[in-house]
């Protein structure tokens, strides 16, 4: 049975402001869906929406089969962790963990053997009779994580909870989090704007772009198949090279002086796209695309090789080349690239969806 | 700023002495007439060194002379009731306010906000006499009730709740209501507590307000079984003939003076923190 259903679900404000048109979305028991998407694209709001701090203007929310659109946010038997992690701050931690329960009504017995099973799954018990002020940044998100889970709700949401992590430790949570989700088995739902933290917690990716969910897929769905130039460039990094081209007579223009057989595709003014992973360096005379070299960035274990592409004679595009390994090109110097058919995205210039060769 | 000039220091150190003694001497005079025979302050120059009467004077004040019971007791009880009344009262109604204001919308909103804003115009001595003539219709003359009640809406509390209250991040009202919180509840567990020492800095400032009162317990009380201490000591300048006993007035004065000044002392630190403190 799908936990987690948003049926035609919209949002639109009192000032006539819509923020999210309709999305239609099924979540599976136990899955991790992250919702992602550049800040202003309605990711937040639908999360809220899904929370019960937002009201629905349209459409359904079905949480294991019951509506639950007019619901309370603490009748709805979700959790939510926060990106300031909103813990209170005069309560200890255990206080802050035992306060949902202690609102249910919950024995006092049982509420304790509950914080502290939670504390002990997040290495907390030395913390419990501390205030939130007297703690780190990690231990302010695994309070605020013991909080969502000692309620154990059906679905668990996170609404941009590493964003104020530095970056080691980001990492860190992220994958503890990952884990913990895996064993708790809790259908989540998961806002970030970051395409890495994506990338790598998602059962299934949605993409969200002015309120619409652009992609919905697993990361690598998403990653080998975009469904348009928006994903495209969201998803991976550095994002897919883009060049509007046309093709004519099953050849594809790519630049100045690079022509490519290219299959028959429904329309001929296209949008050409390549990750700059897929990209090899060839000498120039077997070159498909020739790259003007502007800077390179050497991270040891691969280099990145910023240029651009001349497409007309005014008219230069910004192209990245991701390789592993060190390599040390001339800048200023043109470099031989080879662009392989398998790799390639190619996108209607003017709907910007993804099209197939006839 | 860091200088290292001693004279500055030295000069610095000297304007803050006198203007400590410039406060001080009022206070030392009343300390030092209050053990002076009766007569002493009225003929013409102040004294400036303690009377032999200090045992007499303050025994009169306190237990009363023969025949006579001292009223100090019962004024400082009143007095007591109406700071306190005044305080809680205050502190109560402003918190209210603040938390319907801040957390809850409903129509007219900014303008009721704006209305109680405007109240600061409008302090008791401005109302007096319509407020006297409501006070009197209610057949409160007379009453704790009558005291206290007119003195209790506050703009000023309301104003700074407000602020604290606004300072409260969206994020914990949310996780709040998430974890089932309804208002009532959010109110005593969250907010209050929250806004604690807030609410100790404004009693230090509402108590000594209270206590102060002068103009109003004065026209609201013609029962002395009423009245406060701090009107009794105007109450003793104005004796019809003969002299006024200045040593006793003075017991009387540093008799008002004590409590506030304990509450200050007792309080210094949660009021300090209370108006510097940002805990959230």
């Amino acid at each position: 049975m799908s936990d987690l259903v948003l049926r035609n679900i919209g949002k639109t404000y009192a000032n006539g402001y819509q923020a999210i048109p309709s999305i239609d979305l099924t979540i599976e028991e136990g899955e991790f869906i992250v919702l992602v998407g550049p800040s202003g694209c309605g990711k937040s709001t639908l999360l809220r929406m899904v929370a019960g701090l937002e009201s629905i203007s349209q459409g359904d929310l079905l949480i294991k089969g019951d509506q639950v659109n007019h619901k309370e946010p603490a009748e709805r038997d979700i959790a939510m962790v926060f990106q300031n992690y909103a813990l209170y701050p005069h309560m200890s931690v255990y206080d802050n963990m035992a306060y949902g329960l202690k609102n249910r009504g919950e024995p006092k017995s049982e509420i304790e053997t509950k914080v502290n099973a939670v504390a002990q799954m997040l290495g907390l018990e030395e913390l419990l009779t501390r205030k939130p002020r007297q703690l780190s940044g990690g231990q302010h998100q695994r309070v605020a994580m013991g909080r969502a889970m000692v309620r154990d709700p059906k679905v668990f949401l996170f609404d941009e909870p590493l964003s104020n992590l530095d970056a080691k430790l980001r990492v860190q949570m992220r994958v503890e989090i990952r884990e913990l989700q895996r064993k708790l088995g809790t259908t989540t739902l998961y806002v970030t704007h970051d395409q890495v933290e994506a990338m790598t917690l998602a059962d299934r990716l949605v993409v969200l772009n002015k309120g619409h969910a652009e992609q919905v897929g697993t990361p690598m769905a998403l990653y080998e198949r975009p469904a348009s130039t928006f994903v495209a460039q969201f998803i991976g990094s550095p994002s897919m090279n883009l060049i509007p081209s046309s093709i004519e007579n099953g050849v594809l223009q790519l630049g100045v002086d690079s022509q490519l057989a290219c299959p028959q595709f429904s329309t001929d003014k296209v949008m050409w796209g390549i990750r700059p992973e897929h990209v090899d360096i060839v000498p120039l005379q077997d070159a498909d695309l020739s790259l003007q070299v502007k800077a390179v960035e050497a991270l040891g274990a691969e280099t990145l090789i910023h240029g651009s592409v001349k497409i007309s004679e005014d008219k230069q595009y910004p192209f990245v080349v991701r390789l592993s390994g060190n390599h040390a090109p001339d800048i200023g110097q043109p470099i031989g690239l080879r662009v392989p058919q398998q790799a390639w995205h190619v996108f209607d210039a003017e709907t910007t969806k993804r099209i197939e060769p006839l | 700023m860091i200088e290292n000039r001693p004279w500055l220091t030295g000069f610095s150190h000297l304007v803050l002495i006198l203007g400590v003694l410039v406060v001080a001497l009022p206070v030392w005079v009343a300390i030092v007439a209050s053990t002076d025979p009766a007569n002493a302050f009225g003929v013409g120059h102040i004294p400036l060194w303690f009377g032999d009467q200090a045992f007499a004077n303050w025994h009169q004040v306190l237990i009363g002379k023969e025949g006579q019971a001292s009223q100090v007791l019962r004024m400082t009880l009143n007095s007591l009731i109406m700071a306190l009344g005044i305080t809680f009262g205050k502190i109560a109604i402003s918190l209210f306010s603040a938390y319907a204001i801040v957390f809850f919308r409903f129509p007219f909103r900014g303008l009721e906000f704006w209305v109680i804003f405007f109240t600061l115009m409008l302090p008791v001595e401005v109302r007096i006499v319509p407020t006297y003539e409501v006070v009197a219709n209610l057949n409160l003359l007379n009453s704790y009730t009558g005291l206290t009640l007119p003195l209790i809406a506050s703009a000023t509390a309301t104003f700074l709740f407000r602020q604290c209250f606004m300072s409260i991040p969206g994020e914990l009202v949310e996780a709040a209501r998430i974890d089932g919180a309804g208002p009532i509840r959010f109110f005593f567990d969250i907010l209050l507590p929250m806004s604690r020492t807030n609410i100790a800095a404004l009693f230090v400032i509402l108590f000594i307000y209270g206590w102060n009162q002068y103009l109003w317990p004065l026209i609201v009380t013609t029962d002395d079984a009423y009245y406060t201490l701090v009107m009794s000591v105007k109450r003793m300048l104005s004796v019809p003939d003969g002299d006024i006993e200045w040593n006793k007035v003075m017991v009387s004065t540093l008799l008002a003076m004590i409590p506030p000044v304990l509450v200050v002392i007792g309080m210094q630190k949660l009021f300090v923190k209370g108006l510097v403190d940002a805990e959230k």
